[in-house]
């Protein structure tokens, strides 16, 4: 059975600034967090970077690991590539071609709106639907998903489109371009400017390809308030576009419910991590039938609730559709005309967006082996009987199930779970003193030590 | 390894829940997931016709080393004649149940399409048993 086991991933924890408060530890969809010691702690194989974690944290510890914009190199072309979701974090008075200059000027000889590769993927879609293909078809679009599938719904890992993302094609056309310019491939660099954690992987290590032709991310917010001082310096309007360099709505493709318009048949638009998975739960059991194709996005509003956008969401995205709307009178103005330098390479390009099919991840295995796996699960199966089933999170797991799972797996004992441990005390099975190291082993050394006896008359 | 769960009859709101429960246990061995989706499909079916046909009935599995093998249990009308009840398309599914999304008649000739082995039995007026196995 093939199984992917790259489980890099982006969303990391910041010891000096985590306190082990578990926020994050309970809201993760994949169960991927532990409290250990007094700290946050990722399983790399269960994270999908889908940064729910990150939403929630109180202390700002959690961060997604991206190259930043000190990893810019001199002396060579840098490129930035920009999604729409960043021009939608500016009020509607600059225009596009306005925030794209306050990029460049941040730092880089060129840059490009990655959505105009999206007029590329609609024609994709269009050969993709001729082939005889597995209904329905999930969008390869947004990472977070795709790895959600890959750690959770491993039957469903083929229903995903074998078809590189906007922001990889993007990149393929500017190298092709550049180098049909005559500039050395090794000289253009390409820098992706990301809304989440998930597309940091994704352009970095990417599922299905064996090199990206991205070289670099750079955290949205690192830009914007780059960017924005540049921006806000500025006393004369700005330049505006005066032909459309793609079509209109693809500014919208990266939001939820465009992408699902370029397939017929009933295909749906689903965003935000629990109703995706609401939803593929019951794909999975085949609950659901006669669906050609669902666009999905883990983030509500899709990108434009990216943890890196740096602006509201619901802003953002009524931005992006008075963009639209302007890109449509361009359009209309030019006789109907949509002037996409890009378009000229889709025929190059075709033979350079496919991707290798998508495996299934090792996450949630108990044991490779059927028979220990079946021991193993035994053991949870009495455990759980043992454990209250309150899901407190005080033994710094998730849930009495997944510290079951982790007792079985070696990684906890079963006196993490604070009422076993009472009753481990009363019958002098665990001394005081021990329990006290226990808690101390999940929640930190000194975390004890805020109440003592001569705090007693306070209280 | 032996797990079994209640199923309520009518009760559409929880419909679903044993096989999901099953489906999630089978997760975390190290099966095919190609197996694994043709349980969960089997599964699902089987839940449901207690759901939509019966009064109230329970899911027995048993887990193996090689293979799965499930009792689907229930008290309810039973069926008549079982060679129909397995035709494609045969459903005597009510409105109400078809409003559900339920009724297309599919979900016997599902299961036998999606297990290694089945077995159907019933007594008119009193309930109906199934039988599955799928080999990992
Ligand atoms: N547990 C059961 N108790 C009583 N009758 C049943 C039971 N299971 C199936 N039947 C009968 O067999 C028929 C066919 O079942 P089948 O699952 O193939 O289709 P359905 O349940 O009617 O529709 P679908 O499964 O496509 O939603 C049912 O309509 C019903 O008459
Ligand atoms: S919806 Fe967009 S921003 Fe959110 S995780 Fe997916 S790709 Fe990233
Ligand atoms: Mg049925």
């Amino acid at each position: 059975m093939v199984k992917d086991r790259n489980y890099r991933h982006s969303i990391q924890i910041d010891r000096d600034k985590c306190i082990g408060c578990s926020h994050c530890m309970r809201v993760c969809s994949t169960q991927a967090i532990r409290i250990v010691e007094g700290f946050a702690s990722i399983s790399p194989e269960r994270c999908v970077d889908c940064g729910e974690c990150y939403r929630v944290c109180p202390q700002r510890a959690i961060y997604a690991k991206d190259d930043g914009l000190a990893s810019v190199h001199d002396n060579a072309c840098r490129i930035a590539l920009v999604p729409s979701v960043f021009i939608g974090q500016f009020p509607s008075e600059y225009s596009a071609t306005q925030v794209l200059k306050a990029v460049k000027a941040v730092g880089f000889d060129e840059v490009f709106e990655v959505e105009q590769a999206v007029d590329f993927m609609k024609e994709a879609y269009r050969a993709m639907e001729q082939k005889d293909h597995l209904r329905p078809l999930i969008s390869s679009y947004c990472p977070a998903v795709v790895r959600l599938i890959q750690v959770q719904y491993p039957s469903l890992t083929h229903h995903i489109m074998l078809l590189k993302a906007p922001h990889d094609i993007a990149a393929l056309y500017l190298r092709l371009a550049k180098e049909k310019e005559g500039l050395d491939s090794g000289k253009i660099f390409i820098y992706y400017v990301t809304p989440c954690a998930a597309k940091i992987v994704a352009a970095r290590a990417p599922v299905g390809e064996s090199v990206s032709p991205i070289d670099g991310t750079i955290n949205m917010t690192e830009m914007y308030n780059r960017a924005s001082r540049i921006l806000w310096g500025e006393k004369n309007p700005g330049l505006h576009k005066t032909t459309a360099n793609m079509s209109p709505d693809s500014v919208n493709w990266s939001l939820s419910g465009t992408e699902k318009h370029y397939f017929t048949g009933r295909s749906l638009a689903i965003d935000g991590m629990e109703n995706v998975i609401e939803f593929l739960e019951k794909l999975e059991s085949g609950h659901i039938a006669d669906i050609d194709f669902l666009e999905m996005r883990a983030c509500d509003q899709g990108c434009a609730g990216g943890i890196l956008c740096p602006g509201n969401r619901f802003l953002t995205v009524e931005r992006l559709e008075q963009r639209q709307k302007k890109l449509q009178r361009l359009k209309e103005r030019d006789h109907d005309r949509v002037d996409n330098p890009l378009m000229a390479y889709s025929e190059t390009l075709h033979s350079l967006s496919g991707v290798e099919p998508v495996y299934p991840r090792d996450g949630l295995l108990l044991d490779d082996d059927m028979e220990k796996a079946l021991v193993k699960l035994q053991r949870i199966k009495k455990l759980l009987t043992y454990f209250p089933g309150f899901d407190c999170g005080a033994c710094g797991a998730p849930s009495c199930r997944s510290l079951a799972e982790d007792i079985v797996k070696g990684r906890a004992s079963i006196s993490h779970c604070v009422f076993v441990q009472r009753v481990m005390e009363k019958n002098y099975k665990l001394s005081p003193d021990q329990a006290f190291i226990v808690i101390e082993k999940i929640w930190g050394k000194d975390r004890l030590n805020k109440y003592n006896d001569s705090n007693a008359n306070d209280a | 390894m032996r797990m079994s769960y209640n199923i309520e009859g009518g009760d559409f709101s929880a419909a679903g829940r044993a096989s999901s429960e099953v489906k999630r246990t089978l997760k975390q061995f190290n099966i095919s997931p190609l197996v694994l989706r043709r349980i969960a499909v089997a599964l699902y079916e089987a839940e449901m016709n207690v759901v939509a046909h019966a009064r109230n009935g329970a899911m027995q599995v048993d887990i193996q080393p090689h293979y799965i093998s499930v009792v689907i249990e229930d008290e309810g009308p039973g069926i008549e004649d079982i060679a129909r009840a397995m035709e494609e398309g045969f459903s005597t599914a009510t409105d109400e149940v078809r409003q559900m999304g339920f009724g297309a008649g599919m979900g016997l000739p599902n299961i036998k399409k999606n297990s290694d082995r089945m077995m159907l039995t019933s007594t008119p007026g009193v309930g109906t048993r199934l039988e599955l196995t799928v080999n990992f």
